[in-house]
C-alpha cells in the first residue's frame, strides 16, 4: 500500500483516480487546489504524486518541483490533456517517472503505478 | 654727217631688236640672258651685266651676265657708293680710266678683270629702279652724251621688258597657283579625316611652289604649345630635334601675319633656328593658319634654297593655309561629333545592357500603341525578334485586360495616371503569376510621350504568400486542435474511467453492455483527440455546400 496524491484541476478525474487506485489498496488523496495538496504533502509522507500539468494557478511541473524539493525520494507521474516536447523534457528532469496522456485507460494508469512503485522497493 | 646718220641707224636697229625682244621673250630671266649677250655686240662693248633690286635686302642680285669671269660678278660690292646713290636716285654713272684711278674700289678685281670703263645705268619701270645695267670694256673708252641717253632709253626698255616678263610670269603663277589651290582645296575637302588633310597639304604646298619642306604646326589651346602635327620633306633628325618652344617664336607666329624670311641664318627674329640651320634650310615662309578670326596654326614652307618669297607666292601659301584651316576645323569637328557619337552609342549600350539585365520584362509604347523598345527577357517571353517587335502593334503582343476589361495601357494612355495590374498565364511549368505595371512617360507639356510597361513573374512571391498563409492557417488549426484536445482530454478521462469501473460492477448485464457502448465510443473520441494533439499538418476535405473541413480520417 502506497500513500498517493492525484491533483487535477477537473475534480472528477481525482475522483476516478483515486477509485481506480483505492480499489488497488492505495490510500489516495485527491486535491483540485494547488495550495492544499502542497500543504498536505508537505505535513505527510507521499510515496507517488499524480499530476496534471494544466492546474488552475501554476503548472504541474511548478507543483512537481516544489514537492521534490520537500520529498526527494516521492515518485511522480504526470498527466496531460495536450503533450507538448518541452513539458514533456521539464517534468523528466525534475525527476518525473511517467509522463501519460489523457484520457488514460484504467489498465494502463493500474499498471504504469504499480511499476513506478516498485522502483521504490 | 654721215657718221652720225650711220650711227643713229645702228642705234635704231639696236632699238628694233630690243623691242621686238621685249614684244617676243615672255621669260624674264631669257630677257636679261639675251640683252647681256646681244647688247655687247651691238654697243661695241666688252660685257655686259643686269642686277635687280632685291626689295627684301635693298641690294642688288645679279641676274645675268656676260664677258665677265664668275669670281668678278662674285664679288661682294658692285661699285662705290656715290655710284650707287646716283644710280639709286636714276641717274646714269660712266666712268672711264678706272685703272688710272687709285681711289676706285676693288682695284684688285678690276685689274685681273682688266675692265678700264663702265657705264652704269639704272633700270627703271614707273619712274621706280628696279635694278641696274652695267656696260664695261676692257680698253679705254669714252660714253659719249649720246651714247649714254641711248642706253638710258635702252635700259628703260630693258626694265619693261623684265617687268613684262615678270608680270607675265606672276600671271602664270598665279593661274597655276589658282589652280594649285582648287585641286587642293578640292582634295583636302573630300575627306573629314584630320591626319589625310594635314598630309596633303604638307605633300601638295611644296611641289606647287618648287620648295623642299613643308610642316603644319597646330595649337594645343591646353598647354597654349604649337604642336608639329604634319611634315614632309624634313628629316626624321629634325623632327625629333625640332622644338618651337620659344614663347617669342610662338607669339610672333600666331600674332602677326604673314612671314618670309629670305636668311634662316641671319634673321633674328627666330629665336630657335639652329635645327634649321643645321636641316640646311636657307629660307621660310610662315603663314597662319585662320579659322575666322582665330589662329589655330602655323604653316611653314622651307626652301633649302635663298628664296625671295613673292607675293603670288605667299597669296597662294595663305590661300591654302586658309582652305586648309577651314578643312582643318571642319575634320576636327567631324572628330568631335565622331566622338560624341562613340560616347552616345557607348551609353546606349550600356542603357541596353542594364534594361538586358533586369529580370522583368520591360516595353515602352508610344502614343499609337506601337512598340519602340524591348528588353532582351520581353523579347525572348514573347518569342519575337528585335526586328519583330519594334514597331510591332502593342495590342497584337500583350493581350491583357483588367477588372474593368480595358488593357492598362490604353487606361494610362488616357487617364496619364500609373497602373498596375496581376493576372495569371499559363505557361510550359504551369500557371504563372504576372504582375504588369504600366507608367506614362510624360513630355514638357505633361502629355503622355510613351508608356513604360514593366512585367514582373510573381509566381515565386505569389507561391510563398500561398505558403506563408497556410502556415498561418496550420498554425491556427494545431492550436485549435491542441486547445480542443486539453479540454476534452480530462473530462474524457473521467467520463471513460468511471464507465470502466462501473463496467466491471454490471458485467453480463444489459448494463454493461450499455456500457461497453460507451466506453467504445468514448475510446473512439481519445483515438480523435491523440490525433488532435500530434498534427502537424493537415488536408481539408468537402462536408456539406462550400462548407469544408479539416480530415481527420487518417
Amino acid at each position: 500500500m502506497a500513500e498517493i496524491l492525484a491533483l487535477d484541476d477537473v475534480q472528477d478525474a481525482t475522483v476516478l483516480i483515486g477509485k481506480i487506485l483505492s480499489k488497488k489498496g492505495h490510500n489516495v488523496h485527491t486535491f483540485t487546489e494547488e495550495d492544499e495538496a502542497i500543504e498536505f504533502a508537505k505535513k505527510n509522507r507521499i510515496d507517488l504524486a499524480i499530476l496534471d500539468i494544466k492546474l488552475k494557478k501554476l503548472s504541474g511541473v511548478e507543483v512537481l518541483a516544489m514537492l521534490k524539493e520537500h520529498s526527494p525520494d516521492m515518485h511522480a507521474i504526470m498527466l496531460t490533456g495536450y503533450p507538448t516536447v518541452e513539458t514533456a523534457r521539464e517534468a523528466i528532469s525534475l525527476g518525473a517517472d511517467e509522463y501519460c496522456v489523457k484520457p488514460i485507460d484504467r489498465d494502463e494508469l493500474e499498471e504504469k503505478v504499480e511499476k513506478v512503485l516498485q522502483t521504490r522497493k | 654727217m654721215t657718221d652720225t646718220r650711220t650711227r643713229e641707224r645702228q642705234f635704231l636697229e639696236v632699238f628694233q631688236k630690243v623691242t621686238k625682244m621685249v614684244s617676243m621673250v615672255l621669260d624674264h630671266q631669257q630677257v636679261m640672258d639675251t640683252i647681256v649677250r646681244t647688247l655687247p655686240e651691238l654697243f661695241d662693248v666688252d660685257a655686259c651685266t643686269i642686277r635687280l633690286l632685291d626689295y627684301s635686302t635693298n641690294t642688288f642680285v645679279l641676274g645675268a651676265a656676260h664677258g665677265l669671269s664668275l669670281e668678278y660678278v662674285s664679288r661682294q660690292s658692285i661699285d662705290t657708293e656715290e655710284t650707287m646713290a646716283l644710280i639709286k636716285a636714276g641717274q646714269p654713272v660712266a666712268r672711264v680710266n678706272l685703272d688710272r684711278d687709285p681711289s676706285y674700289q676693288d682695284r684688285e678685281e678690276l685689274f685681273r678683270e682688266g675692265i678700264k670703263s663702265i657705264l652704269t645705268l639704272p633700270i627703271l619701270f614707273q619712274d621706280s629702279i628696279i635694278g641696274i645695267m652695267r656696260l664695261l670694256t676692257r680698253r679705254h673708252r669714252v660714253f659719249s652724251d649720246e651714247e649714254i641717253s641711248f642706253s638710258m632709253s635702252l635700259a628703260e626698255q630693258v626694265g619693261i621688258a623684265i617687268s613684262n616678263a615678270r608680270m607675265f610670269k606672276e600671271m602664270v603663277n598665279q593661274v597655276d597657283f589658282m589652280q594649285e589651290v582648287q585641286a587642293l582645296s578640292k582634295l583636302v575637302n573630300s575627306t573629314l579625316d584630320l591626319d589625310t588633310v594635314l598630309q596633303t597639304i604638307v605633300e601638295r604646298v611644296p611641289r606647287s611652289m618648287g620648295t623642299r619642306a613643308c610642316t603644319i604646326r597646330l595649337l594645343n589651346p591646353q598647354t597654349n604649345t604649337l604642336e608639329l602635327v604634319a611634315a614632309h620633306g624634313v628629316s626624321d633628325n629634325y623632327l625629333e630635334q625640332v622644338q618651337w618652344e620659344s614663347e617669342d617664336d610662338i607669339a610672333m607666329l600666331l600674332a602677326g601675319g604673314s612671314v618670309a624670311i629670305f636668311d634662316v641664318e641671319g634673321d633674328e627674329r627666330i629665336k630657335c633656328r639652329k635645327h634649321l640651320v643645321q636641316e640646311g634650310i636657307k629660307s621660310l615662309l610662315c603663314i597662319p593658319i585662320k579659322v575666322g578670326q582665330e589662329r589655330i596654326g602655323v604653316l611653314q614652307i622651307l626652301s633649302d634654297e635663298h628664296h625671295c618669297f613673292t607675293s603670288s607666292e605667299v597669296n597662294f601659301a595663305e590661300t591654302v593655309s586658309e582652305a586648309g584651316g577651314t578643312a582643318i576645323h571642319n575634320a576636327r569637328t567631324y572628330q568631335k561629333i565622331n566622338l560624341l557619337f562613340n560616347q552616345i552609342e557607348e551609353n546606349e549600350r550600356f542603357l541596353a545592357d542594364i534594361l538586358d539585365c533586369i529580370r522583368p520584362q520591360l516595353l515602352v509604347i508610344d502614343t499609337e500603341k506601337h512598340v519602340v523598345l524591348a528588353n532582351r527577357v520581353a523579347m525572348e517571353r514573347l518569342g519575337r525578334s528585335e526586328k519583330e517587335i519594334l514597331g510591332a502593334e502593342y495590342s497584337e503582343l500583350c493581350l491583357v485586360e483588367g477588372d474593368n476589361g480595358e488593357c492598362p495601357v490604353d487606361q494610362v494612355l488616357r487617364d496619364g495616371n500609373a497602373v498596375t495590374l496581376v493576372h495569371q498565364v499559363e505557361q510550359e511549368d504551369g500557371v504563372h503569376w504576372l504582375e504588369r505595371t504600366a507608367t506614362p512617360m510624360l513630355d514638357d507639356q505633361g502629355q503622355v510621350q510613351y508608356v513604360v510597361e514593366i512585367i514582373r513573374d510573381i509566381t515565386t512571391q505569389r507561391r510563398l504568400e500561398q505558403e506563408r498563409m497556410e502556415r498561418v492557417k496550420l498554425q491556427g488549426v494545431v492550436e485549435m486542435a491542441g486547445a480542443v484536445a486539453h479540454e476534452i482530454n480530462s473530462p474524457l478521462f473521467a467520463a471513460l474511467g468511471t464507465a470502466q469501473l462501473l463496467q466491471e460492477d454490471v458485467e453480463d448485464t444489459e448494463m454493461g453492455r450499455d456500457l461497453s457502448t460507451i466506453v467504445r465510443n468514448l475510446k473512439a473520441i481519445s483515438q480523435l483527440t491523440r490525433k488532435m494533439t500530434s498534427m502537424t499538418g493537415f488536408k481539408s476535405r468537402h462536408y456539406i455546400g462550400d462548407t469544408r473541413i479539416v480530415d481527420m480520417s487518417d
